[in-house]
């Protein structure tokens, strides 16, 4: 099992993307909602990657960034995270608190909560979508927060992941808010298990 | 001269004869361990990501691990003619990325278990370690100037600050 990518079809991704698609539209819904604001979120890509080239995969790698990870658990158990280059954190503690820290040595407990909220929040309701598409159990658990570098940030949700897999098809999408300058990177790596249990909830063979 | 760059992704290992500028992006709770030997002239650098191989599972990339990682650092680099006896290292890395949140500060605690495995293989391999720059909150960058043999370490607020110089100067 290690030391090879797990073999998904076509059609599981395709399957895959549709869900994460809809799933996305909900948490674009949500934050749309908390912060009275439009959201766009992309159209999510599903590739399969390996676990140590995550870190590398967003641009600016050495970046000030607000990352918010949640693990997952449940039937479809996994790791998601949201991040955001310090200057659209701040423009997510303007519109939310009315004023923002200027440099992350004046986050405090306030501040610390509502970034964790809105995690909270977007991903609760990601999970919630694919969780009632699929009819399986999955919860996200308490979210964790972390600013720093864009790589420090993904290199220890990736160490986290590896205790079950050395692969995984990652689901990435971008978060917008022009009116604001404000963007984020939304990250979902299912572990492979959860994923097989996935594809067969909604039917979906293994590959021959 | 502007010295090659090689780049030590997350459980990759990198030997070379001295020139190359080598670099750990973004350490969080990895570590990166540097190693060079004066006489031979030849560096390497480890990207470990957690202290010891799984039980039950086959070891894909030695450099994942502290006890497989370190080993195979000081292998290659033999091979490349340097002699354990030599070899002198310095680690950084191992914070704790991740400090607000509901039990934050013991749920991810695997960046002090990773700087505790690497110390542990550096001694059993006797080698001498000269500098070290571990633990905390704080993600690192290191990078590692084989040619000059400084060893430099930034955060993303502080300034690129040396850590000590492998050349022993």
């Amino acid at each position: 099992m290690d030391g090879s990518a797990p073999e998904f079809n076509a059609i599981q991704i395709s399957c895959l993307s549709e869900m994460a698609n809809i799933g996305v539209g909900h948490a674009a819904t949500a934050i749309a909602q908390m912060t009275s604001k439009p959201f766009h979120m992309s159209v999510p890509t599903v590739r399969s990657v390996e676990l140590e080239a995550i870190p590398l995969m967003v641009g600016a790698v050495e970046e000030l960034t607000v990352g918010i990870y949640m693990p997952v658990d449940g039937d479809v158990p996994g790791h998601m995270a949201f991040l955001f280059p310090w200057k659209s954190a701040q423009a997510f503690w303007r519109l939310l608190v009315g004023q923002a820290p200027e440099s992350p040595e004046q986050i405090g407990e306030l501040e610390a909560s509502v970034m964790l909220e809105v995690g909270n929040i977007m991903n609760s309701s990601f999970l919630n979508a694919i969780s009632e598409m699929c009819g399986l159990p999955i919860h996200a658990t308490p979210p964790l927060l972390a600013v720093e570098m864009a790589a420090a940030i993904l290199q220890t949700i990736v160490l986290e992941a590896t205790a079950t897999d050395s692969h995984a098809l990652s689901i990435e999408t971008k978060v917008s808010c022009e009116e604001e300058h404000a963007e984020g990177y939304f990250l979902f790596i299912p572990t492979s298990g959860g994923l097989k249990r996935l594809f067969a909830s909604l039917g979906l063979p293994e590959v021959a | 001269m502007v010295a090659t760059q090689l780049l030590v992704g997350m459980a990759e290992i990198q030997v070379a004869k001295e020139g190359p500028l080598f670099v750990c992006l973004g350490l969080g709770s990895c570590i990166g361990l540097a190693a060079y030997d004066p006489v031979a002239k030849v560096a390497g650098m480890v990207h470990v990501m957690l202290p010891a191989a799984f039980a039950d599972k086959p070891v894909d990339k030695p450099g994942k691990f502290a006890d497989t990682g370190v080993p195979s650092l000081i292998e290659q680099m033999a091979r490349l003619g340097a002699s354990r006896s030599r070899i002198l290292v310095a680690m950084a890395g191992g914070a704790q990325v991740f400090n607000f949140g509901s039990g934050g500060a013991g749920r991810l605690d695997i960046g002090r278990r990773n700087a505790d495995a690497v110390e542990a293989q550096i001694q059993a391999l006797g080698l001498r370690c000269l500098g070290k720059d571990v633990g905390g909150n704080q993600g690192r960058t290191m990078t590692f100037d084989s040619g000059s043999g400084l060893i430099k370490v930034r955060t993303v607020t502080s300034m690129e600050r040396a850590l000590c110089n492998l050349k022993g100067s």
